[in-house]
């Protein structure tokens, strides 16, 4: 690794613009950010690389005043300094923010999109002045390069369009000549084909003398479009340089560092022999265009691939959450799309990813939580036996090692890491033949991740087939047989466990398989199996 | 909490217990404290009024059809689910009970059954509206209480409809064993079953988990929708056999009858919602409109008999009081039109921690 220092001040860069300092924020003991140092300048596209848990998003996130910086950390923009942690203050210094989700209102105009929050001009009696509005909005249109009638509703718009009025939402409030506009991830959303119009989008931004920060997965566009990229690793600033002084291949490196350590665990026999558990032909649905793939009993087989490229999609089509096309087998059975029950008979049971969305049911305690889906193993003259009920909760408890008052708590008072392992126990006691986990240890502390990975190498162990839905490359690395990363909706590459697969390998995997026909060749891939 | 550092039981406990064990009784409880309240205060003001035989009888007899209604009510709500045509429901069968004794010459229990099942079946038109149209279920149910109420004023043409009823049936409205109006019997029978598919069943264990987190509900494999349905389908026949021991109790129809009985039936739900296990429950249910009875019974005798503005106003301010504690607990559902009738009713208050860190 070249060194790291060679930070954000080469030379004297022009009039500087937003300019952080000493920005450390920890969470409970656990530091997401240490020591950053970031300068953005007027009329400069200064982008923010990063993998997943790298610091991007609190450092967003402590910009837009969402985060109080631990203390000692300054900002300034435009030499004034301006208090971090207050999103009032942040948009007085004229910092404007367009979030991944966009925050815009479909069923509205784009008028109305763009004047939200905003006083409209008005006549007299307060009545709207529809035409000067329009033309107002026609403006900041043309700045991003929409022509879109005000009109229309933004439901009806492109995802490109869409991205580029909430960013002239972003810019249209004004009283500040100059901006700085942070975009998270606008384009991890957009068809590939779509991303160079928003990246010119983002060029006239620059050209008309706003300062844009961008965070982005996408080396190909970050390389395209920025003239400064700072790479963040652990918290840490790893590099600051000047657009021309990389490449694709060396900001991978950068991003990924050298603190991966390999794990040499020995191969599985994973039962290749067998009749596969899972057969996937075909699968299409969500953000998935066209994949396929088998599973055998024992097998481990991970998923990965960058926000966008169809990971997201993938649990959702197969346990029934999304309509799905295509054939999918369990164990020799079709499965019908959209019926989750079914999935469970033909004997794959998922745990699901966002785990107060779709995992936990608040107002039911522990005990109801995990014997949810199969409540008839201890029914008995058709009512539930809580004596036998709690018996083999307490017995899930003690051999995930639950952290719980007992088996009767309130879901809400556990901890992440712990609910989580009830979603686990609410699979694992349904006996699948499948077990299909999404980013099972997303968001649960280290401990709790550790005792998870057992209890998957365990069910392996077993011969459950296990599909391994993750963002977690080190996870992926540690445990998978084989792992899919996944580009633009389609399989792009397999990698086979190894000594070589690493969380490294897979990270770089990711991000060189991104679907930009120009580059897909371009780069000399190191490690590949 | 923190799982790295040994296994840390006495740390996951005191929020365990901080939550749902603080302050014991006195939330949990509220009702029966109210009640209490209710008792010493009327008792206090009107002595030899209030503690009479009579004002404990005139109460239960007069509860039992409402508190049935309200156990109806109570049905779909551990769903997420919102039945506002229960009201009209007890009025439609009240009407066309007595209706078909007047023209037909069928058994009054044949009647009755029918009633029922007839009931049943509109419950399972709104079941399909609300899971096959996807209509938002205080919509969907609010619609069809308009429609229930056209078709009573068809049937009764806006007038009183006096049926004819044998003694026995005016007898099974009307006696007493004990002291105890069998009304309340069957009020406590219904209570029962409810109690023990609620409680004790695999599918009322279904039912609060698709109230709780319809999405999470349906990724574990259980069918919301059928659930759904079948709560409507069982809460217009609760609400029906209200009907039916109204028509005992009190024989003819009289257009006014359908929506004064809703409101009280909504208040007990959702107070008892805050009561005992904190989420929609029988004994909750019955304890919350008890107490709410005797406030009312305990403010006419108080006002005297001119005050015909008290009950609403009571159970008015008692309904707002009652959605407000129990939102505010989580009490009820977070899966479906548990939003639309937070939004209606008040803001959100703030979401539970979701796992950021962990």
């Amino acid at each position: 690794m070249r060194p790291s220092s060679r930070s954000c001040g080469t030379s004297a860069r022009k009039n500087m613009t937003l300019r952080l300092s000493h920005l450390t924020k920890s969470f409970s003991g656990q530091t997401a950010l240490q020591d950053v140092d970031l300068s953005v300048a007027y009329g400069e596209v200064h982008a923010l690389v990063g993998q997943n848990g790298s610091g991007k998003s609190t450092l967003i996130k402590v910009l837009s005043g969402y985060h109080q910086p631990d203390p000692g950390a300054t900002a300034e923009l435009d030499g004034r300094p301006f208090q971090l942690g207050s999103a009032h203050a942040a948009t007085a210094a004229g910092l404007r923010f367009v979030h991944q989700d966009l925050a815009l209102v479909l069923q509205l105009s784009i008028l109305d999109n763009v004047m939200l929050g905003r006083p409209y001009p008005v006549g007299l009696a307060g009545r709207i002045q529809w035409r000067a509005a329009r033309a107002r909005v026609r403006g900041y249109l043309s700045q991003v390069g929409v022509t879109a009638d005000p009109r229309l509703p933004v439901g009806s718009l492109s995802l490109t369009e869409r991205s580029a009025v909430a960013i002239a939402r972003a810019i249209s409030d004004t009283g500040h000549g100059r901006l700085l506009l942070v975009l998270d991830e606008p384009t991890a959303a957009l068809p590939s084909d779509d991303v160079g119009r928003l990246l010119s989008a983002i060029s006239r931004l620059r050209a008309d003398g706003h300062g844009v920060l961008l965070v982005s997965h996408h080396l190909d566009e970050v390389l395209d479009i920025a003239d400064q990229i700072t790479v963040l690793r652990d918290g840490r600033v790893a590099a600051s340089v000047p657009r021309g002084e990389v490449d694709r291949h060396r900001l991978a490196e950068l991003i990924v560092g050298h603190a991966v350590q390999d794990h040499h665990a020995s191969a599985r026999g994973a039962g290749n022999g067998h009749q596969p558990v899972l057969r996937v032909q075909g699968l299409q649905g969500g953000r998935i265009r066209e994949l396929d793939f088998d599973i055998h009993p024992g097998e481990i087989l991970g998923v990965a691939g960058i926000g966008g490229s169809g990971r997201e999609s993938v649990a959702a089509l197969l346990t029934g959450g999304l309509q799905h096309e295509g054939t999918v087998e369990v164990g020799g059975t079709a499965l019908r799309p959209g019926q989750p029950h079914r999935v469970h008979a033909a004997g794959a049971v998922g745990v699901p990813g966002e785990r107060a969305r779709f995992g936990v049911f608040p107002n039911l305690g522990v005990r109801a939580n995990m014997t949810i889906s199969f409540l008839e193993r201890n029914r008995r003259w058709g009512r539930i036996d809580r004596h036998r009920e709690r018996a083999e909760v307490a017995d899930w408890i003690a051999r995930l090692g639950i952290v719980t008052a007992g088996p009767d708590a309130p879901i809400q008072t556990l901890s992440g890491g712990n609910q989580q392992k009830v979603l686990v126990a609410r699979a694992l006691r349904m006996r699948p033949k499948l077990l299909i986990l999404d980013d099972p240890t997303q968001g649960i502390d280290i401990g709790a991740r550790a005792q998870i990975h057992q209890v998957i190498e365990d069910c392996a162990a077993d011969g459950i087939a296990i599909l391994l839905i993750s963002t977690d490359s080190d996870e992926l690395a540690r445990l998978s047989d084989r792992v899919l990363i996944l580009s633009a909706g389609r399989l792009a590459r397999t990698l086979l466990r190894g000594p070589a697969l690493t969380a490294k390998l897979i990270d770089i995997s990711q991000l060189e398989t991104q679907p930009e026909p120009a580059l897909a060749v371009a780069t000399g891939a190191e490690g590949e199996t | 909490m923190n799982a790295t550092t040994a296994p840390p039981v006495e740390q996951a406990s005191p929020a365990a217990r901080a939550r749902t064990f603080r302050l014991p009784g006195l939330r949990r409880f509220s009702a029966v404290y109210l009640w209490a309240i209710f008792l010493i205060l009327f008792g206090w003001l009107q002595f030899h009024l209030f503690f009479t035989v009579s004002t404990f009888q005139v109460v239960f007899s007069q509860s039992a059809v409402t508190a049935v209604l309200a156990l109806a009510f109570l049905m779909p709500l551990t769903a997420d689910t919102y039945d506002l045509s229960i009201g009209e429901m007890m009025s439609l069968t009240i009407v066309v009970i007595n209706w078909l004794t007047l023209h037909t010459r069928l058994p009054i229990g044949a009647i009755a059954l029918l009633t029922v099942l007839m009931c049943a079946v509109i419950g399972a038109i709104s079941g399909f509206v609300v899971v096959k149209l996807r209509v938002n279920s205080l919509i969907a149910t609010l619609g069809m209480s308009e429609v229930l109420s056209s078709v009573q004023l068809y049937i009764s043409q806006d007038h009183q409809v006096a049926g004819s009823f044998s003694n026995l049936f005016v007898d099974v409205g009307n006696n007493k064993v004990l002291g105890i109006p069998y009304l309340d019997l069957y009020m406590i029978v219904i209570a029962l079953v409810l109690w023990f598919v609620l409680e004790q069943t695999p599918l009322g264990r279904r039912m609060f988990a698709v109230g709780g987190n319809r999405d999470a509900a349906r990724l574990a494999g259980i069918s919301a929708d059928r659930i759904i349905w079948g709560s409507l389908i069982a809460s217009a026949a609760i609400a029906s056999l209200a009907g039916v021991m109204y028509t005992a109790q009190v024989g003819a129809y009289t257009s006014d009858i359908g929506q004064g009985y809703l409101f009280p039936a909504l208040a007990a739900v959702f107070f008892g919602a805050s009561q005992l296990s904190q989420r929609p429950n029988v004994w909750g249910t019955l304890i919350a409109y008890f107490a709410l009875a005797f406030g009312i019974q305990g403010l006419t005798l108080q006002f005297g008999a001119g005050a015909f503005w008290v009950s609403p106003l009571f159970q008015g301010v008692a309904l707002i009081c009652a959605v407000a504690i129990a939102s505010s607990r989580g009490a009820l559902g977070g899966g479906g039109d548990s939003r639309a009738i937070r939004r209606l009713l008040r803001s959100r208050v703030s979401a539970p921690t979701t796992s950021e860190q962990s």
